[in-house]
C-alpha cells in the first residue's frame, strides 16, 4: 500500500520531469536566460570600464610652480588605485575614498602664468581636443575656495569623478596651506590618513570579513531569485494541472493513483527541473559569468556563509512548496488560464509584500517590525532568509519563524489537496468561493 | 466470488441525488451493461465503482473484499471524456499508464507495443499523440485502459463518437477481452448496443436502479407480450382495451403490447374476423420497451 504510493508518485515525478526537461522550451529558456543576463550585466560593465581606460589630459592653472606641483603629485598618486594601502599597509581591503577613484590615468601640466589670455589659449586647446580640460587654481581662488574646471564633459567624467576630483585638490589644498605654516609633508599625510573602519560578522562564535555591498548584492540576487522561481514554477505547476483537467488525462490517472499522489508528484517533479534549470545556471554562471561580474561590478569578493546558503536552499524549497501547492489547487479550480492570471494574486501580493518589506528588514533586522513580519508563513521564505543572510537573529526566533512555515504548509497540501481531489473532476463553470469552501468541509 | 458487489450506495453533490442507494451484482467473466438515459448517473456510479470518488454511504466492494487500493491494478478503465497527454509520444504514454498499474517498465514496454501492432498503431508508438487522428487516438486509449491485462474492465460509454470501422475494431477486441475470461462494464445510453452485447444489465434511472440482473431472466419476466401483425383491413381489432394495451403503428406492421391477462390468441382471432391477417408474431419485449415501462411504474 505505502510502497504503492510510493511507487505511484514515482512515476509522476519521473514522467513530469522527463517530458519537461525533454520540451524544447526548457532547453531554449535555460541557454537563453543566462545569455540575457550576462547582455544585461556584462555589456554595460564592459563598455564603462573600456571608457575609464582613456588618459585624461588635464591642465593646472596656479599663481605659483610649486602649488601647481603639488596639485600634479595629488591627482596623479589620488588616480593610482592603490595609493594609500601601499603606503600604509599590505592589506588588499579598499576603503570608501578608494571606490570613487576614476581607475584611469592622468597626464597633468603645470602652467602658472594666470592670464585672461592664457584662460582664452586653454579654452581653444579643449575646443580643439588637444587637452580635455583645466582647473583654474590661482591663488585667489584657492584663497577664495572657488576653484573652476573648464572641460567639454563637466568634471571630465561624470558625478564620481567630480567628487573625487574636489576630495583631491582639497587634499592638495590643505597641504600647500599646512606646508606654510611649517608642518613637513611627512606630518600632514600622518594627520590626514583616513579611518579605515573594518566589519566583522559575528557568527556561531566565528567571525568572519564582512563585505556589505558583495554581501547586500548576493542577497538580494537570491531574494529575486526565490520570488521569480516560486511564480515561474508555480504557475508551471497551475499550467500542468490545467491541461491535465483540460485534457481529461485525470480520470484515467485516477484510476491508477490517487489525487494526492498526483499532485505530490507534480509539485516535486516540477521543483526538481526548477532545481535543475538553476542548477544547470548557477554552473553555468560558476564557470563564466561569474568572474566577469565580479571584476566589473569591482565590489570585491562576494562573501556568502554557508548558513547563509544553507538558508537559502532551505527557504526556497519550502517557499515554492507553500506557493506552488496554491497553485496547484488554483489549476483544479479553474477551467482556463485567463481565469488562473486572475486568481494569482492570492499568491502573488504576499511575495509582493515580502519584497517591500525587505529595505526595513534590512535596515533594521532586530525591529519589531522585522522579527513579526519575518514569523509570517506567507512572508517568512523572504524576510527570514534575508534576516539571517544580515544578521542571524536568535535560534527561537529561526525556530519559530521554520515551524510556522512548516504548519502552514502542511496545512496548505491538505486543503490543496481536497480542492484538488475534487476540482479535478470538476468540468465547465469555475467554482464561487462559497463552493470551493463547500468543498473543502466534503472532502 | 462476484467481480464486484455494490451495496445502497449513494452520492449527492449538494442538494443533487446523483446516485440513490444502488445495489448491483457483477459476476465473473460476463459482460455487464449499465443502462440509462443520459444524466441517469452511469458515470458517478461507475467513478464510485472504482474508488475515483467514495459514496456517502453505502459499500462497495471487488473480486470479494471491500474495495482497496490494491484493487486498481486488477481493473482497466477507459473513461466517458477520453484524455490523453497531446505532447507525450504514443508508446511513453502508454508505459506511464501501464507502470502506474503496476507493470515493470520492460512489460509495459513490450505489452504497449503488442496491442499497438493489434490494433493497427504500430507505426505511431514514436508520434506525439496530437499528432494522431481521433479514431487513433480512442484506440490508445482504450489500450492504456487494458495494457496491465486487467481481470475487470470498466469503459464509460466506450461506442459513442467512434467512427464505425473504430467501433468495430474496438467491438473485436472487447469480444476477444470476453472470450478471454474477462470481465467487462460498460455504460451507454443506446439500448440497442446493450441487447446485442450484455449478458446482465442495471437500468439506472434518476440514480435509482430501475432493473437489475439477467438479460435473458428480466425479458422472460416480462414475458411474450409483444405482437407483430401485418394485416390488410379494418384496424378495429385494435381498439378493444381488454386485448389491447397500447399499438404502435410502423407502416409496414403494427407492434401491439397485449393488455393485462390477454391471451395472443383471442387478438388473433379479433383481427382475423376484422382483417386479413399476413403476419401475426409474438415478440420479446425490447430492452427499450422494458425500460420505458420500468421506469413508467418507477415514477408511478
Amino acid at each position: 500500500m505505502r510502497n504503492t504510493s510510493l511507487r505511484n508518485t514515482w512515476l509522476v515525478i519521473k514522467r513530469e520531469y522527463l517530458e519537461r526537461v525533454r520540451q524544447r522550451s526548457f532547453i531554449v529558456l535555460t541557454l537563453l536566460l543566462p545569455a540575457i543576463m550576462i547582455g544585461a550585466f556584462a555589456i554595460p560593465a564592459k563598455l564603462s570600464s573600456m571608457k575609464n581606460t582613456k588618459m585624461q589630459r588635464l591642465v593646472v592653472v596656479t599663481s605659483t610652480p610649486q602649488f601647481g606641483e603639488i596639485v600634479r603629485q595629488q591627482l596623479v598618486a589620488g588616480s593610482k588605485p592603490d595609493h594609500e594601502s601601499a603606503a600604509a599597509n599590505k592589506d588588499k581591503d579598499k576603503d570608501a575614498e578608494d571606490e570613487d577613484n576614476p581607475g584611469r590615468d592622468y597626464a597633468i601640466e603645470v602652467d602658472s602664468s594666470a592670464t585672461e589670455a592664457e584662460r582664452t589659449a586653454l579654452r581653444d586647446r579643449v575646443n580643439s581636443g588637444d587637452i580635455d580640460g583645466f582647473l583654474w587654481l590661482t591663488d585667489d581662488a584657492v584663497a577664495a575656495r572657488k576653484v573652476t574646471y573648464y572641460g567639454r564633459q563637466s568634471g571630465g567624467g561624470g558625478f564620481m569623478e567630480n567628487s573625487w576630483l574636489k576630495d583631491q585638490l582639497d587634499r592638495a589644498i590643505l597641504l600647500q596651506e599646512l606646508a606654510q605654516r611649517g608642518v613637513s609633508r611627512a606630518q600632514v599625510e600622518q594627520l590626514l590618513k583616513p579611518v579605515k573602519l573594518e566589519t566583522m560578522r559575528l557568527e556561531g562564535g566565528r567571525e568572519t570579513k564582512a563585505n556589505d555591498k558583495g554581501m547586500f548584492f548576493a542577497v538580494f540576487a537570491m531574494v529575486m531569485l526565490l520570488y521569480t522561481a516560486v511564480i515561474f514554477y508555480g504557475v508551471s505547476v497551475m499550467r500542468a494541472v490545467l491541461e491535465e483537467k483540460n485534457s481529461r488525462v485525470m480520470e484515467v490517472l485516477l484510476s491508477s493513483a490517487t489525487s494526492t499522489e498526483l499532485m505530490a508528484g507534480k509539485l516535486i517533479g516540477v521543483g526538481a527541473v526548477g532545481l535543475t534549470q538553476i542548477a544547470i545556471w548557477i554552473a553555468m554562471a560558476a564557470t563564466y559569468a561569474l568572474p566577469a561580474l565580479a571584476a566589473s561590478a569591482s565590489t570585491g569578493e562576494i562573501h556568502i556563509a554557508p548558513l547563509t546558503l544553507a538558508a537559502f536552499a532551505l527557504f526556497f524549497l519550502l517557499g515554492y512548496l507553500l506557493f506552488s501547492s496554491i497553485y496547484a489547487a488554483i489549476g483544479a479550480v479553474i477551467t482556463s488560464e485567463q481565469e488562473g492570471q486572475q486568481m494569482q494574486f492570492i499568491i502573488i501580493l504576499p511575495l509582493i509584500i515580502s519584497v517591500f518589506m525587505m529595505g526595513p528588514v534590512m535596515h533594521a533586522p532586530d525591529s519589531p517590525v522585522a522579527v513579526w513580519t519575518s514569523m509570517v508563513p506567507f512572508f517568512s521564505p523572504v524576510l527570514m532568509y534575508l534576516r539571517i543572510a544580515v544578521q542571524p537573529p536568535p535560534v527561537w526566533q529561526i525556530a519559530l519563524s521554520l515551524a510556522l512555515l512548516v504548519g502552514t504548509i502542511a496545512g496548505i497540501l491538505v486543503l490543496c489537496a481536497r480542492i484538488y481531489r475534487i476540482g479535478i473532476l470538476m468540468y465547465g463553470k469555475r467554482p464561487t468561493l462559497p463552493e470551493i469552501l463547500k468543498w473543502l468541509k466534503y472532502a | 466470488m462476484n467481480t464486484v458487489e455494490l451495496n445502497k450506495i449513494r452520492k449527492c453533490y449538494d442538494e443533487f441525488v446523483a446516485v440513490d442507494d444502488l445495489s448491483l451484482v457483477i459476476r465473473p467473466g460476463e459482460v455487464y451493461g449499465l443502462l440509462g438515459p443520459n444524466g441517469a448517473g452511469k458515470t458517478s456510479t461507475l467513478r464510485m465503482m472504482i474508488g475515483i470518488t467514495m459514496p456517502d454511504s453505502g459499500s462497495v466492494s471487488m473480486f470479494g473484499e471491500p474495495l482497496r487500493r490494491a484493487h486498481t491494478q486488477r481493473l482497466g478503465y477507459l473513461p466517458e471524456e477520453r484524455g490523453l497527454y497531446k505532447k507525450m509520444k504514443v508508446l511513453d504514454q502508454l508505459v506511464f499508464l501501464g507502470e502506474l498499474k503496476g507493470l515493470s517498465a520492460r512489460d509495459a514496454t513490450e505489452r504497449s507495443q503488442q496491442w499497438c501492432e493489434r490494433l493497427g498503431l504500430k507505426d505511431w508508438t514514436g508520434k506525439k499523440v496530437e499528432e494522431l487522428s481521433k479514431g487513433m487516438q480512442q484506440k490508445a486509449q482504450f489500450i492504456g485502459a487494458v495494457v496491465h491485462d486487467p481481470q475487470f474492465v470498466v469503459m464509460d460509454e466506450p461506442f459513442s463518437g467512434l467512427d464505425p470501422s473504430s467501433a468495430l475494431v474496438l467491438k473485436d477486441a472487447f469480444l476477444e477481452l470476453k472470450n478471454a475470461g474477462k470481465t467487462l462494464l460498460f455504460s451507454t445510453h443506446r439500448m440497442d448496443t446493450a441487447e446485442r452485447l450484455c449478458d446482465s444489465i442495471c437500468l439506472i434511472n434518476h440514480g435509482r436502479a430501475v432493473l437489475e440482473g439477467d438479460l435473458g431472466k428480466i425479458r422472460a419476466g416480462y414475458g411474450k407480450r409483444n405482437v407483430q401483425i401485418k394485416y390488410e383491413g379494418d384496424s378495429q381489432f385494435l381498439k378493444d382495451p381488454k386485448l389491447v394495451q397500447s399499438s404502435n403503428d410502423y407502416g409496414n406492421y403494427v407492434e401491439v403490447r397485449l393488455a393485462a391477462g390477454a391471451d395472443p390468441q383471442d387478438l388473433l382471432q379479433a383481427a382475423a374476423s376484422h382483417a386479413r391477417v399476413n403476419k401475426f408474431e409474438l415478440m420479446e419485449p425490447s430492452l427499450e420497451e422494458i425500460f420505458i415501462e420500468a421506469v413508467g411504474k418507477a415514477n408511478a
